[in-house]
């Protein structure tokens, strides 16, 4: 429905406008993706498979770490079981990006499943810092997005495997272009936010983890970590009263004050269409009155 | 080496296992609302992970050995600078990843 909505709202011109607002805000992922896809193709090339495989793992898995695990697991004739597992573990993460964009996502339409399928940690990154352009389809950007960084990556690997052995340019060091694009979306984030607390706990969880869990799970254990810190927070400082906030304290509300503003605001919005639906019949008797008196 | 039919099946459990990751908190909260809590952590969970991912990029960094991981903090610090300075991420990130590749190939911190 929505989808259909929209498709008629905006012309070809600003679709057109809007894939290249996309191409831009892509083009660091693209800088990533290219070396990085290309080292899974090169790996997948060395241990032996065509490179038609490269292809379909990274269309149909689409993981940058999992890719590699995987092919780590199929050099050591892992089972089923474990590839399954491993992966499973490894990509449990993304749970949590989907936690955060339950609201963001409620209204893209027919895209959602796809933009949920190719939800990789980058265009995560994107989707949760870059705004949509105005004037433009949001679930037509998202879109954009999503695809573009998804098919740098098919690129990056399918080159790898076709020609990776044969290059000799030094590329050493461009992956930290998906690095500096997380320090430039962190600090985006930073001017954009209220409050310092995620901030906070991600330089508490993060060095903790860094220092104390392996590299390959120090991703998810901090994640999981900052979220239950978050929520404790929230716990001990969502029940005392609000006081900086003078309207909650003089209505007396306080235990969860953005809810009760949104019911406030919610309940203005029905009082407004009841009374609109209460004229309607009006007006339009009166209309159907001129239009006789014009005949 | 595996036969093609075999290397298929685990390509699509792979698939399936991260698609499962990806799409288990849209199915869990489908039919149900999700719980107050989540909807008032929901916007700070952005920033958070957004600021593990880059702490996630020192994960493989030896800190006790040369250089000690300031081809890396340096990089970060001139990124960060001069996003905060001019707010052009494009100047931004290539400036700083330009810096890094330099860095590490020429081995500036070689004399540490």
């Amino acid at each position: 429905m929505q989808e259909k909505n929209t498709g008629s709202r905006y012309t070809p011109d600003q679709h057109e406008k809007l894939f290249i607002t996309s191409l831009k805000t892509t083009i660091p992922v693209f800088l990533g993706y290219i070396p990085l896809g290309m080292a899974f193709g090169l790996l997948l090339d060395q241990a032996g498979y065509p490179w038609v495989y490269a292809l379909i793992m990274s269309i149909f898995i689409y993981a940058g770490a999992g890719q590699f695990v995987a092919v780590a697991l199929l050099a050591a004739g892992a089972g089923l079981a474990e590839f399954a597992v491993a992966t499973l573990l490894l990509n449990l993460r993304h749970s949590f990006y989907g936690l955060s964009l339950l609201t963001k996502f409620s209204d893209v339409g027919k895209v959602k499943p796809y933009l949920i399928f190719a939800l990789t940690d980058e265009t995560y990154a994107l989707l949760t810092t870059t705004e949509v352009p105005k004037g433009g389809s949001k679930a037509r950007f998202y879109f954009y997005i999503t695809a573009l960084d998804h098919l740098y990556w098919i690129t990056g690997s399918v080159l790898g495997a076709v020609l990776g052995s044969m290059l000799t340019v030094n590329l050493e060091g461009l992956d930290f272009v998906l690095a500096a694009l997380f320090v430039v979306l962190t600090i985006e984030q930073y001017f954009h936010s209220k409050t310092r607390l995620p901030f906070q706990v991600a330089l508490g969880t993060g060095t903790l983890s860094l220092v104390l869990f392996s590299p390959d799970n120090m991703l998810l254990l901090s994640i999981i970590l900052g979220t239950l810190a978050l929520i404790g927070h929230e716990k001990i400082s969502g029940a005392k009263p609000d006081l900086k906030n003078p309207v909650f304290k003089k209505t007396g509300l306080s235990a969860r004050p953005a809810e009760n503003l949104k019911f406030e605001t919610e309940k203005a919005i029905e009082q407004e269409i009841e009374k609109e639906q209460k004229q309607n019949p009006e007006e339009e008797k009166n209309q159907k009155q001129n239009k006789e008196k014009r005949s | 080496m595996i036969g093609t039919v075999h290397l298929l099946i685990i390509i699509a459990v792979v698939a399936l296992a991260t698609f499962a990751t990806r799409v288990f908190p849209f199915i869990c909260f489908k039919s149900r609302a999700p719980p107050e809590i989540l909807s008032v952590i929901e916007k700070n969970l952005p920033p958070m992970i957004l600021l593990l991912l880059v702490i996630y990029c020192l994960k493989d960094v030896r800190w006790l050995a040369a250089p000690y991981g300031l081809p890396e903090l340096f990089s970060i610090g001139v990124v960060a600078g001069l996003h905060v300075w001019k707010r052009n991420a494009m100047l931004s990130i290539f400036v700083g990843t330009g810096l890094y590749m330099a860095l590490v190939q020429l081995d500036v911190f070689s004399f540490l």
